[in-house]
C-alpha cells in the first residue's frame, strides 16, 4: 500500500480531519460527568472556620489560551445541595435567611472575556446572580491545558451584597461579609 | 455544722455540693429541654451557651464532690438499716455518680461532634474540643445525653423517694443529716 500525502483522497481526509476536530481547536469544554470536580465555601462562626460545598454544580467554559478575551464561562450551582457537614446548619442555610432555596433555587456565574495575568492565570470579571441580586464578581482560575484541561478557581464573595444572612446573622463579627469560593473543575471537550 | 462528714451526719461541703449541683442539674433539665424550641438564629444561642457552661460547671463540681466523697467519706447508714436497703442506697448513690460524669461528658461530645461554632465557658474561656466534627458520634451522644437524663430523673425520683419514706415513715435521719441542724427535725423513733 501507498498513500500518497499528496494525494487527493489524503488531503480530503486531512481536511475532513480538521473539519472534524475544529469545535475541539475553538476550546468549547464542559464539566466531566462524575466526580472529581468540587466547589467549595470557607467562612467563619464567632472565628471559627467551617466549609461547605455546593454539590451537583455544572460548567461550560469556551477557552483558547492564545485568545483569552474570547472565552466565556458559565457556572450553574443548585443550592438546596449544599452541605456544610451539619444538618441543622445545612437547613439554616436552606432557609430564607440565607439561600432561600424555596424562592432561588439556583445561582449562576457568567462571564465573558478573561485577562491573563500571569502562567496560566487569568481573570474573568462575571456576574454573580445569586438570591435574586445579580453583581459582579472576580474569579481568577489556573488553567491546566491538556486534552482535559482543569480549571482551578477562587473567588471572594461579599455575602451581604446578596443578602445571604440577613435578620439576625447580619453581624459580620458573628459571619464575616467575605466568603471564600474556590473549585477545582475536570473538563473534557464539549 | 462540721465541715466533714462524721459518723453520722454529712458535712457542710458534702451537703453544699448535693444541692448546689441538684439546683443546677434541675436547671440543665428545664433549659435543656426547651431550649430546642427556640428560633435557630444568634440572637438566642447565648441559651445554649448558657446550658453548656453550667454543664462543664456541674462537671467540675461533680469531680470535686466525688474526691471530697472518697477523702472524707459517708456517714454510716441509719441505725437499723436493714443490709439490702443500704445495698441498693449504695448501688444508687454510685449510679447517681456515674450519671452526672456520664451528661456532662456526653453533652460535651455532642457539643465537639457537632462542630458548628466554638463554645466558650460563659463566652470567657475556649472550652477544647473533644472530638472532630463527625454525624456518627454527634448522633450517638445526643442519645447518651438525652436518654441518660431520664434514667437520671429516674434513679433521683427513687432516691429523694426513699429520703423522704425514711423522713415521714421510718421517722429517722437519713433526710435531716442532709440538711443543716435545725432545718428539720430529725425526727424521733417512738
Amino acid at each position: 500500500m501507498n498513500i500518497k500525502l499528496t494525494s487527493p483522497a489524503a488531503v480530503a481526509a486531512a481536511l475532513a480531519g480538521l473539519m472534524a476536530t475544529a469545535p475541539v481547536l475553538a476550546a468549547d469544554y464542559v464539566q466531566a460527568p462524575g466526580t472529581g470536580s468540587t466547589l467549595a465555601f470557607a467562612t467563619k462562626y464567632d472565628g471559627e472556620v467551617f466549609t461547605g460545598s455546593f454539590p451537583g454544580f455544572s460548567t461550560r467554559i469556551s477557552f483558547d489560551p492564545a485568545n483569552p478575551a474570547a472565552g466565556t464561562l458559565e457556572v450553574t450551582i443548585p443550592l438546596a445541595g449544599a452541605r456544610s457537614g451539619n444538618s441543622d446548619r445545612d437547613s439554616t442555610l436552606q432557609g430564607e435567611d440565607f439561600f432561600n432555596v424555596a424562592k432561588f433555587a439556583t445561582a449562576t456565574y457568567s462571564a465573558k472575556g478573561f485577562t491573563k495575568t500571569g502562567d496560566n492565570r487569568y481573570v474573568a470579571n462575571g456576574e454573580l446572580q445569586l438570591r435574586g441580586v445579580s453583581k459582579p464578581v472576580a474569579f481568577t482560575f489556573d488553567w491546566t491545558p491538556g486534552a482535559n484541561p482543569v480549571l482551578t478557581g477562587r473567588a471572594t464573595v461579599k455575602r451581604l451584597d446578596f443578602g445571604v444572612g440577613g435578620g439576625d446573622w447580619k453581624d459580620t463579627k458573628t459571619i464575616p461579609n467575605e466568603t471564600a469560593i474556590s473549585t477545582v473543575v475536570k473538563l473534557q471537550a464539549k | 455544722m462540721t465541715i466533714r462528714n462524721t459518723r453520722d451526719r454529712w458535712g457542710s461541703v458534702s451537703q453544699g455540693l448535693h444541692w448546689l449541683i441538684a439546683l443546677l442539674i434541675l436547671l440543665l433539665g428545664i433549659v435543656g429541654l426547651t431550649m430546642g424550641e427556640l428560633p435557630r438564629t444568634p440572637k438566642f444561642f447565648w441559651v445554649y451557651t448558657a446550658h453548656k457552661s453550667l454543664g462543664i460547671t456541674v462537671l467540675v463540681l461533680v469531680a470535686l464532690r466525688l474526691a471530697w466523697r472518697l477523702y472524707a467519706g459517708a456517714p454510716e447508714p441509719v441505725p437499723g438499716t436493714p443490709t439490702w436497703q443500704e445495698r441498693i442506697a449504695s448501688a444508687t448513690h454510685w449510679l447517681l455518680y456515674v450519671l452526672m460524669f456520664a451528661l456532662p461528658l456526653s453533652g460535651w461530645i455532642y457539643d465537639s461532634a457537632t462542630g458548628l461554632r466554638p463554645f466558650r465557658w460563659f463566652g470567657l474561656v475556649d472550652v477544647p474540643k473533644l472530638v472532630a466534627p463527625n454525624p456518627g458520634a454527634r448522633d450517638v451522644s445526643h442519645a447518651i445525653h438525652e436518654w441518660g437524663f431520664w434514667l437520671l430523673i429516674a434513679v433521683v425520683v427513687a432516691h429523694a423517694g426513699a429520703a423522704l419514706y425514711h423522713h415521714l415513715f421510718q421517722r429517722d435521719a437519713t433526710l435531716a443529716r442532709m440538711l443543716p441542724q435545725r432545718w428539720i427535725a430529725s425526727p424521733q423513733k417512738d
